[in-house]
């Protein structure tokens, strides 16, 4: 063990190893084990969207797509409702994001930044909501909804997704907003601006990062939601991508090579929004929701 | 609270500035709450107070459709999978999350690029993650991943069917459910890991304690906050599990991985009996509240 008089880069770089670092092997060989595990699965859907039906069907080339071929997309878009679903799923995402959005910065930025008896308990009912879990509250919401008349129609899922996407994005704006210097909006406020327009000119601009990521959270949770699209929606040409792609297998013939390219074409927009946050959402989401 | 504002003599103390905006401000996320989440929980109650069956009006039955669940074999089964599910899934992704932390703790150069890739599964529709998972562990079509790795090293001659077994078919959802969840574990531990003092470990390795003591004595106590956190998270909404297990086995084979929100949604929109099916979730309730308490205690005190 070096000497702590003596810490030098290597010093430092020996204590980060954890304590448990039995060297620079056991943490490769770990990479190398989780990265397996992780891009596996991933590989696999990857792989299988690029063969033919008669590929899988009879495990031919199973490793690698040999040979390569595009049909099971251009067969999605041709043959199956897919384009349909992907709308659907797209238009109930911006829908259901740009209500979040507004519901929860607003509500966000009362609890961290206004003072109001009852502040607390607000901030624990925020956080009890942020809890509850969707099968908890799938059929008596199914029973407003259709008393509402909005069943088997998108407006069910624009209805019923901020239940939990307006929760979580609260939970982290007021984190968000919280780390804002106060000195500037109380500038603002000395120099004779009023609440509204401290909030609009001054804090609003300078939570754009944070509400950025609360628009990519909210719309990566409405995009794969599945529960409330099931049960909400019947009518095949409503439906949103989670439950299309169940048709997918469940019909008369196992479309799984579709079924893959699907999968490749509904993940690929969330992990281009995900590159765009990913610094903030490890931070932010961290600290935000779990250490508070 | 919100009366504060209209009879401010009333209030012990004077409003602060701010009142009324707050109100405003807060009054489309009471709006939703209300209407969305906290009138149907009361209509959830409600609901497994009646017998109602769709197609029929409701009537009251006080709690015959409790009495009935409690015995009522397949009920039984449902809560003995719910807890092997959440149990083995929970345990594992605490142990996965910590070796995650540890090895991306190691690293030094792209870490950030590792965590976020040890992240995708995270971000991906549970849904492709179920279909994923079933179709790797399955037989059909083609010959599935699992199949194919054991045959090609010459161990298995036949592919199985390991989703037609009772405890093959857990076992996938139990694996299914890990990997998806495991990142938010890991990601959550390393945060929690970087936060200890350096010379937390640095006076340890001077007392001439080993790796495993200084992991033992300083890396674990400085996790203990974190790790409850993730625990109960974790159980609040493994318990309450209903995609990967819908995706995969819809419940079978029989009633192998039946839990609580696929027996739900079975008894509710298959047999069409809502205030059975509806009390199903109620029974979750209580763990709901304790679990909430405990969350609230940890997540709220650190908060301020």
């Amino acid at each position: 063990m070096k000497g702590h008089e003596g810490s030098s880069t290597m010093g430092q770089v020996a204590v980060a190893l954890a304590g448990i670092g039995r060297g620079k092997t056991l943490t490769l060989v770990g990479l190398v084990i989780f990265l397996l595990v992780i891009l596996v699965p991933f590989w696999w859907i990857a792989n299988m969207s690029f063969k033919s039906y008669a590929q899988i069907q009879f495990a031919t080339s199973i490793y690698v797509p040999n040979p390569f071929t595009w049909e099971n997309y251009t067969g999605l878009w041709a043959d199956t409702r897919f384009p349909l679903w992907f709308r659907n799923s797209l238009i109930t995402a911006l829908v259901v994001t740009a209500t979040t959005i507004v519901i929860a910065t607003l509500g966000g930025y009362a609890v961290a930044r206004l003072q109001f008896p009852g502040r607390e308990s607000v901030a624990s009912l925020i956080l009890i909501l942020y809890l509850v879990p969707p099968a908890l509250l799938f059929i008596p919401l199914y029973r407003v909804l259709a008393e509402l008349g909005t069943t088997n129609h998108l407006t069910s899922l624009f209805l019923s997704y901020p239940t939990f996407t307006v929760p979580f994005c609260t939970w982290l704006l007021i984190g968000f907003f919280k780390a804002l210097p106060k000195e500037l909006e109380e500038a603002a406020l000395i120099d004779g601006a009023n609440r509204m327009k401290a909030f609009a000119k001054v804090l609003l601009p300078l939570a754009t990062p944070g509400i950025v990521a609360s628009a990519i959270f909210a719309f990566t949770l409405s995009w794969n939601e599945f529960l409330y699209a099931l049960v909400f929606i019947q009518d095949e040409t409503s439906i949103t991508v989670p439950v299309g792609l169940n048709l997918l297998i469940y019909g008369d013939v196992f479309h799984w090579g579709e079924l893959m390219a699907a999968s490749v074409i509904t993940t690929l927009p969330v992990v281009a929004l995900y590159m765009f946050i990913h610094r903030w959402m490890v931070e932010g989401l961290v600290a935000g929701s779990v250490k508070g | 609270m919100t009366e504060a504002p209209l009879y401010p003599r009333r209030w012990p103390f004077p409003p602060r500035r701010g009142s009324g905006t707050a109100i405003l401000f807060l009054l489309p996320l009471f709006g939703l709450v209300v209407s969305l989440i906290i009138y149907p929980f009361y209509r959830a109650i409600w609901l497994s107070l009646t017998d109602k069956l769709v197609g029929y009006p409701e009537r009251f039955v006080g709690l015959k459709n409790y009495l009935y669940l409690l015995h009522d074999d397949t009920f039984r089964e449902v809560v003995r999978n719910s807890l092997i599910f959440t149990i083995a899934s929970v345990t594992l992704k605490i142990l996965t999350g910590l070796a995650m932390a540890l090895v991306l703790n190691g690293i030094l150069r792209w870490r950030n690029l590792f965590r976020g890739l040890f992240l995708l599964p995270w971000i991906t529709s549970t849904v492709i993650i179920a279909l994923t998972w079933r179709w790797m562990f399955d037989s059909f079509p083609g010959r599935g991943f699992f199949n194919s790795i054991l045959m090609d090293a010459g161990l298995l001659s036949r592919p199985l069917a390991f989703m037609a077994s009772p405890e093959g078919a857990m076992l996938a959802v139990i694996v299914a459910n890990w990997w998806r969840g495991f990142p938010f574990f890991g990601v959550s531990y390393l945060a929690a890991m970087q936060a200890i003092p350096v010379d937390l470990y640095e006076a340890a390795a001077v007392d001439g304690a080993s790796p495993w003591r200084r992991f033992w004595h300083v890396t674990l106590p400085g996790l203990k906050h974190v790790v409850i956190v993730t625990v109960l998270l974790s159980f609040i909404w493994t318990i309450n599990d209903f995609n990967i297990i819908y995706v995969m086995t819809r419940g079978g084979p029989g009633t192998a991985t039946q839990v609580f929100a696929t027996y739900s949604y079975e008894v509710a929109f298959n047999q069409l009996r809502w205030g059975r099916g509806v009390t199903i979730s109620i029974f979750l309730v209580p763990v709901f509240i304790v679990g909430i308490v405990l969350i609230s205690r940890y997540l709220l005190r650190e908060r301020d």
